[in-house]
């Protein structure tokens, strides 16, 4: 494979180490997974880069889910995420390092932080990227996002700076299992902490008392506007909470106050892979498809056999949602 | 020659019918059903500046030109009949002609507050015995003292039962042989002004329509819009710009009627396949799409005639003509397209086909309209 | 305060569909609007200006048609406009978009002591180019704020991110991009869009205005590139059936015994 002239100083798939929410938040993982399809490509190795204080469990983790080496800066100025002083640090670690690549998951802190890190490394970088191979021919990383609500795909790539940068949709990649006995180097890098008082945090403190966990949820029922009103949004939850699952809802519909925003699917918001999505009522908008493309099967009821949401289901029905639903919701109540 | 809307007037459509799929669209059938004119969203109306679309900004209007007042009227039209027919009246029929004729100290007294919408504005003409026959109009303004006294009876008056301000038509000179009109600014609190029962209406229901009585109404001379005798005049150059209004209006509807056609004739089914698989019903669409093509661009014609100050007379009568039969025939093919369900009121095109028809009547029926171009046609 | 505010004129994403035979996007009855957040964005901007005093402007990156949504703005209420437009800008991505965006609110006079953007575009939607733009003014940053309270020297800002409720403290000069909770824009007053078109200026900035080379802007100052755009195959499409509900309701619970999520519910009772 050939290697392009600049690539001789870059070397080496690094990945930013994102591990907050550790347990719901896997990106990091999927990352390290993927790093190592990559990494085995261009003969190389998966670094892992940590920062924070007290983190070295995390470390280990990311040795027994696959990373070759894992990078730590740990001490007590880097307690929480800062986006200013990780650029600082980063970069200078990226400088004296050099990878190839480097990619970070597309939570919301990755992307408040990656594009802000590329600027002063003044490379490319690609957001939210569904998809990323190594082109056989030049070895460059092809990056994969979405564009225009996710109906179009764009190939992208960094061809003439370095790291070539991405952040990566969570869930798109699947994780190695833990593997206990996986061998990998843990390194402490000599670095100075300079904090960047600019931005501090004074007070922090989880979202939501009530969590709707939509993206671990074996079964989705999603709901548009063509239901209607906020009293059809019902027959939803009941039949969500007849088989383990959760509700959704397009933004059309959030808009309309009839569910509350954590609900919502699509670009803006989550993205899920159930076994099983029932969508109804929803036409079948670009940017809300793109939410709900990786679950398993796809159901979709619509009154407008025109609807675009067709395309994209398993099964189609048309008609109307709330008769449906209705007497699916009876039929299953008594076999239940 | 240029048949686009300029980027601004591209603009004012978008900013209008957001505003109207926002607050007018879902108060729209609400309106209909009750008779009720909703005076919170008319006062949100005024803060945006819908009642001086086009009076300048120094007489606390919004200063738009012709073909942006049509777009405007269209597009609230589009949501509800009855707030595009007050927006239109007022504007081009009630404020505009104090605004053309009016002296300063009545731009200053009447015009500012009808712009700013804190007074809505009528255009009192037609009489029991007095309708495409304006000339046979009864109400009389005697002489008295600096002053005039007004007796007679106004009926049909859109927006009587909120307005503030009134143009009223009457005769200062009854004799046979030298019949003349004079307008005058009436205000609603003045003493011998009283109003009628609100009109019950086949459609545009939501126009406080009503009919307007004078007994003894004494009003200054500064009130007196224009000299005596020159009604007929104002009147008629008011009616001409009148027409444009009436004309979007039409068109608002009839574009109204064909999108929900569209959507109907999508998700309906018979026989096996979607209603809009069947050529007949492609061919009704494509039908309606083409009327109100041929409406849009005929209004616009006149608009911009209007707003170059060049004669527009005959082509202001042939956009009401004509938009005025498109309003009421796609909004008849598309009650028909809809078929039982659109004879019901849980569908809107009912309202669209009841609220189309009086297009064809007021501000000069169609009749007359013909009459006025083929005067054009055949003048020496 | 004084403060930059940017926005984009992108297409109205509902409305747009796709030519699937020749893999483009149809924009013809395609309108064009302000990126929504940032119109939040510059909703907030005039909420402060009008309760702190200072000047609001408004720049925008794009091809000279982007001026109809910078009169939009100027009709909202903003004090000043700059279109920054030329040939040369053309192809461009977030890091060349956000050196030339830096480079001019560095040029505005008085230099502005916040730079307030939409989170995020409805058609690129990669959110880059606001911190890009922070970190070429070294401007401290904060992404998807949704409330802003001003303290003399400093600002207190909300945020939630990764499922966390943050709030911090930004010394100023800063930057803040915006989320949809910040505020809601208000309706434009017929009047004010009239006199934004006849009235009111936009200022145009082109490369030498600004002092760049064509290297640093557009394409060329792009450090990606991109191979190829295109639709991914038809995912699936199975059957799709109408009849009477019951009909459909037996299908339906057919496939999902199939699929064995009826099942487990029975094991569990």
């Amino acid at each position: 494979m050939k290697k392009m002239q600049t690539d001789r100083n870059y070397e080496g798939i690094w990945i930013f180490g994102d591990y907050r929410n550790y347990f719901q938040n896997r990106v990091t993982l999927q990352l390290i997974s993927k790093g190592k399809e990559l990494a085995q490509a261009l003969k190389t190795e998966v670094t892992v880069l940590v920062l924070g204080n007290r983190i070295h469990q995390y470390a280990m983790e990311y040795v027994a889910h696959g990373a070759d080496v894992v990078m730590v800066v740990d001490h007590p100025r880097l307690k929480d995420y800062h986006v200013e002083t990780y650029t600082l640090l980063v970069a200078k670690m990226v400088e004296s390092f050099r990878p190839e690549i480097f990619l970070a998951g597309a939570t919301a802190f990755g992307r408040e932080f990656f594009p802000r890190l590329a600027k002063r490394l003044r490379t490319g970088l690609s957001a939210d990227c569904v998809s990323l191979e190594i082109d056989s021919e030049s070895g460059l990383l092809v990056q994969t996002t979405p564009a225009f609500g996710g109906d179009l795909l764009a190939e992208i790539v960094t061809p003439d700076h370095r790291p070539q940068m991405a952040t990566v949709h969570p869930g798109v990649f699947e994780e190695r299992v833990h593997d206990p006995l996986a061998v990998g180097r843990i390194v402490y890098p000599e670095l100075e902490i300079e904090a960047d008082e600019r931005v501090q945090l004074m007070r922090t403190r989880p979202e939501q008392v009530r969590k709707v966990n939509l993206e671990d949820a074996p079964v989705v029922f999603a709901g548009g506007r063509g239901l209607g009103s906020m009293e059809r949004f019902q027959v939803l939850f009941d039949l969500a909470e007849l088989l383990g699952g959760e509700v959704g809802a397009t933004r059309p519909a959030i808009l309309s106050g009839w569910v509350e925003d954590t609900r919502l699917l699509g670009q803006t918001g989550k993205s899920v892979k159930p076994r099983l999505l029932v969508t109804a009522g929803t036409s079948g908008a670009l940017q809300y498809t793109s939410g709900i493309q990786g679950a398993e099967a796809i159901v979709a009821i619509n009154r407008d056999p025109h609807a675009p949401i067709f395309k994209i289901a398993d099964l189609g029905l048309v008609g109307d949602a709330h008769a449906i639903l209705g007497l699916l919701l009876e039929k299953l109540r008594k076999r239940l | 020659m240029h048949l686009e809307l300029s980027m601004k007037q591209a603009v004012i459509r978008r900013t209008v019918r957001k505003f109207a799929e926002e607050r007018l669209s879902p108060a729209a059938g609400e309106m209909d059903a009750t008779a009720r004119f909703p005076l919170e969203i008319a006062g949100e109306m005024a803060d945006l500046h819908y009642f001086g679309l086009e009076i300048p900004a120094e007489y606390g209007g919004a200063g738009l030109d012709t073909v942006s007042y049509a777009v405007v009227i269209e597009e609230i039209s589009r949501a509800s009949g009855a707030m595009g027919l007050c927006v239109c009246v007022h504007n081009s029929v009630s404020a505009y002609p104090i605004y053309e004729f009016g002296n300063e100290d009545q731009r200053r007294g009447f015009l500012v507050p009808m712009a700013k919408g804190q007074k809505i504005g009528t255009f009192c003409l037609t009489e029991p015995n007095a309708g495409s026959d304006a000339s046979a109009l009864e109400t009389i303004a005697t002489r008295d003292g600096d002053g005039y006294v007004l007796n007679g009876n106004k009926i049909f008056v859109t927006n009587g039962a909120v307005s503030g301000t009134n143009l009223i038509f009457a005769l200062t000179n009854p004799a046979p042989e030298r019949r003349e009109f004079t307008v005058f600014i009436v205000e609603s609190d003045r003493d011998g002004l009283e109003k009628g029962p609100i009109e019950d209406l086949m459609g545009m229901r939501g126009n406080p329509v009503c009919p307007i009585m004078l007994s003894d109404c004494r009003v200054p001379e500064k009130n007196r819009l224009g000299g005596e005798g020159e009604g007929m005049k104002i009147a008629l150059s008011t009616l001409n710009g009148g027409r444009i209004g009436i004309a979007s209006q039409a068109l608002g509807i009839a574009q109204a009627s064909l999108d929900v056609s569209i959507k109907y004739a999508r998700e309906r089914r018979q026989f096996g396949q979607s209603l809009s698989d069947f050529d007949a019903v492609k061919g009704v669409l494509a039908d309606m799409a083409t009327k109100i093509d041929a409406a849009r661009l005929l209004i616009y014609r006149a608009s911009y005639l209007r707003a170059k100050g060049l004669d527009h007379g005959k082509e202001s009568a042939t956009a009401k003509l004509y938009a005025a039969g498109v309003g009421v025939e796609v909004s008849r093919a598309g009650l028909q397209m809809h078929g039982g369900y659109g004879y019901t009121k849980a569908y809107p095109i009912e309202r669209y086909y009841r609220d189309a028809k009086v297009c064809e009547i007021y501000e000069g029926t169609s009749e007359v309209q013909r009459i006025v171009i083929a005067r054009h046609l055949t003048k020496k | 305060m004084n403060i930059a505010v940017c926005i984009k004129q992108v297409p109205d994403i509902p409305t747009i569909r796709m030519d699937r035979e020749r893999m483009t996007v149809i924009r013809e009855g395609v309108e064009s609007v302000i990126n929504p957040l940032d119109g939040v964005a510059l909703e907030a901007a005039l909420g402060l200006r009008d309760t702190w005093g200072g000047n609001v402007t408004v720049l925008s990156m794009g091809p000279p048609q982007s001026e109809e949504a910078l009169r939009e703005a100027l009709a909202r209420g903003a004090d000043q406009a700059v279109l920054l437009t030329s040939p040369a800008f053309a192809g461009a991505d977030t890091l060349s978009t956000s050196h030339v965006l830096a480079t001019a609110i560095a040029r505005l006079n008085p230099c502005p002591d916040l730079v307030l953007c939409g989170r995020q575009t409805i058609d690129s939607d990669t959110g880059h180019v606001g911190p890009q733009i922070a970190e070429e003014l070294d401007f401290p940053q904060v992404c998807g704020v949704h409330e802003i309270h001003v303290e003399t020297d400093a600002l207190v800002v909300k945020q939630v991110s990764d499922g966390f409720l943050n709030t911090l403290r930004v010394s100023m000069p800063a930057l803040l991009t915006v989320s949809q909770g910040l505020s809601v824009p208000r309706h434009i007053p017929l009047g004010d869009l009239e006199r934004a078109f006849s009235d009111r200026k936009v200022i145009r900035w082109g490369l030498e205005d600004l002092g760049l080379q064509a290297e640093e802007v557009g394409l060329m100052g792009s450090a990606t590139r991109v191979w190829r755009l295109y639709t991914p195959p038809p995912r699936r499409r199975g059957e799709i059936l109408s009849g009477p509900p019951h009909r459909l309701v037996e299908h339906l619970i057919t496939m999902l015994e199939a699929m064995g999520i009826l099942d487990e519910e029975d094991a569990n009772g």
